[in-house]
């Protein structure tokens, strides 16, 4: 204390003064509290909202499917090698499906057949659940079957089903997928790749854990082996989960905007309290100013009484805000202590700045004034 | 040398469209250590005098010299700065900020000077003004004459060279203004010159000499007041009197403008 108030002396005055007038200081002050306050709740519930939606959508976006280019002179399948360079630059947590892909004849029971994309793929556990059965490990024989071909045909763990000429058994059915990814199980008919004569691969599908991740990922593919030529088309959601992003975005500085309105009202309370101080203190003023008080001294004195007002009125209302935080999380995701993600902290820290701007940006005309009035006329009475 | 002086100093003030001149042309000096007192009729310049001795306000004509250095047309920051150096100001009313204790109302001067003898200088003034037991009590819990010396500790806390006082005794009792001007004698013993504007006859009975200020015209360019010259010896520019104490008291032409 003692060492604040040698450092900053401005402090000592202005700190009196906010004392002498208790209940306008506080009232002045209050102002500011609501508006950091609404801007950080504000901020606070557009963050938990958004945190809530990609909680619900699950693995938003978080797949990259790898194709071979289509351009000319670019081979028609992807190779190991192609493969092992996929998993490498793929995140620790990711899982790399390899899959190819044909169309041929299928027939379910006694009905008639018909031409359609089939899927090879060796560990289908890393892209799809099975809703009945189990998807066995290793994948050998078998076929799986999406939910609603299933439903279609009424189909289900031990039917058979002919695929190419060849019968196999249906040994699961596999659930409807959550959110969206390149490969709707819905659909689908797969079947372990020996069955196919084939080398190489039609599709690797990367499954990161978000989004981000995944976007990175597909940067990184693209990087890795599209640098001589177009090898490969790498598509990835970046862009819907950008666009989910920016709808938040905008609808966060919407919230901010109206929170902002508070904090006007505030600047232009403390704006009035700090007039009114420097007409009923314009004597006191013009006798400092006829010691030898610079106008910059007077315009310090002035102005930390402001920012001191910003600062109360700040972290009082950064206080309230982590409660509104944790009220908030409480209800709308059910865990309380998720106020205290990184990205909360940044609204209370913006409100708490923007508070104690307001403040200093309301302090500036009043101090000015009171700055540049003649000692004369101050002390004229 | 004079500490400070004025030349041919003259005041005009813009009131609507008429031109008002406060001081008419005046030369004026006190030498260090001079206890002056500054006395004259309401509306006859004296405050106008004492702004423009106390770097406060610019004369229209004429010159101030602090220290025989022209101070008038310095930048405010230079006055402000001469101001804080050279002068101390006492006013009738006192001017304490009601926030702050009789120490920090003595530094306040000082305050941002991050000078850490500034605390030990306040202590030792307020004592020489006999008051080192209300070091921590707030203007409110002094009488007048205990506010008016924290006053003449808060002036003297920068060391200056001249202490300005307008009507110091104006809003204290006879007693406690009697102790309130020893202690502008003392001062003044610390070649200190003590200019004070007043009403009060008392204070005559203290300075070393008074002037007298009438219509904006000192000492015998002063229109005479009642059919009798305001200056008894026409000498100088300068109406010097010593004080004889009391019985100057009743011959004196105040212009019958007492508080």
């Amino acid at each position: 204390m003692r060492w604040l108030r040698r450092r900053f002396p401005a402090l000592l005055m202005a700190r009196r003064n906010i004392g002498r007038t208790k209940v306008r200081s506080v009232l002045a002050a209050l102002g500011i509290v609501i508006g950091v306050i609404a801007i950080a709740s504000l901020g606070m519930f557009g963050l938990t909202l958004r945190y809530q939606l990609t909680q619900n959508l699950g693995d938003i976006g978080n797949q990259v499917m790898v194709t071979p280019a289509d351009s000319s002179g670019a081979p028609d399948a992807l190779t190991e090698r192609d493969l092992r360079q996929i998993e490498s630059v793929a995140g620790s947590g990711a899982t790399v499906a390899p899959a190819v892909q044909r169309f041929t004849t299928v027939s379910y029971g006694r009905g008639t057949a018909e031409t359609r994309a089939v899927m090879g793929i060796d560990q289908p556990g890393k892209l799809f659940e099975a809703r009945e059965g189990s998807i066995p490990e290793p994948y050998r024989s078998g076929a799986l079957i999406g939910p609603n071909l299933a439903d279609q045909r009424d189909l289900g763990p031990g039917d058979t089903i002919t695929v190419n000429g060849s019968t196999e058994r249906v040994v699961a059915v596999l659930s409807p997928s959550q959110g969206f990814g390149f490969t709707d199980p819905s659909d689908q008919i797969v079947l372990p790749t020996r069955s196919f004569d084939t080398r190489g691969y039609d599709t690797v599908t990367v499954t990161e854990t978000d989004s981000t991740a995944a976007n990175a990922t597909a940067m990184a593919i693209r990087a890795q082996l599209n640098d001589r030529r177009e090898r490969v088309t790498v598509q990835d959601f970046s862009g819907i989960s950008d666009q989910i992003g920016q709808s938040f975005q905008a609808l966060n500085l919407f919230l901010i905007g109206i929170g902002s309105i508070s904090l006007l009202v505030a600047g232009v309370s403390i704006l009035n309290v700090m007039l009114m101080s420097t007409v009923e203190r314009r004597q006191e003023i013009g006798v400092l100013r006829a010691v030898g008080f610079q106008k910059r001294d007077v315009l310090k004195i002035m102005l930390s009484e402001a920012v001191l007002l910003g600062i109360i009125g700040g972290v009082v209302g950064a206080g309230f805000s982590i409660v509104a935080g944790l009220v908030l999380n409480h209800f709308v995701v059910g865990d309380a202590m998720l106020a205290f993600r990184p990205g909360n902290f940044l609204y209370i820290g913006l409100a708490f700045a923007f508070g104690v701007g307001t403040s200093l940006l309301s302090g500036l005309y009043p101090a000015w004034k009171a700055a540049n009035e003649r000692p004369v006329e101050a002390l004229r009475s | 040398m004079a500490v400070i002086e004025t030349r041919g100093v003259v005041k005009r003030y813009r009131t609507g469209g008429e031109t008002l001149e406060a001081l008419k042309g005046i030369d004026f000096a006190v030498e260090p250590g001079e206890f002056v007192s500054i006395m004259g009729p309401s509306g006859s310049g004296k405050t106008t005098l004492l702004n423009l001795l106390g770097l406060l306000d610019d004369p229209s004509e004429g010159e101030v010299l602090l220290d025989g250095e022209d101070v008038t047309g310095l930048t405010d920051r230079e006055q402000t700065a001469a101001r804080k150096r050279t002068i101390g100001f006492v006013f009738q009313n006192f001017y304490l900020i009601p926030t702050l204790t009789a120490k920090e109302n003595v530094e306040v001067p000082a305050l941002f000077d991050h000078d850490p003898t500034v605390e030990e200088r306040s202590v030792d003034l307020l004592e020489r003004m006999g008051l080192g037991d209300r070091l921590d009590h707030k203007p409110d819990e002094l009488s007048g004459g205990q506010k008016q010396r924290v006053a003449i500790a808060r002036s003297l806390i920068n060391e200056p060279r001249i202490l300005l006082a307008d009507e110091p005794t104006g809003n204290l009792d006879r007693d406690t203004g009697r102790k309130i001007l020893e202690e502008f004698v003392e001062i003044t013993e610390r070649d200190v010159a003590v200019i004070a504007v007043t009403h009060d006859e008392l204070v005559n009975e203290y300075v070393d000499r008074t002037v007298r200020l009438v219509d904006g015209l000192m000492g015998a360019d002063a229109p005479t007041d009642g059919g009798r010259p305001a200056s008894a010896s026409a000498g100088g520019g300068d109406e010097t009197q010593p004080t004889g104490g009391g019985e100057r008291r009743g011959s004196d032409a105040s212009g019958g403008d007492r508080p």
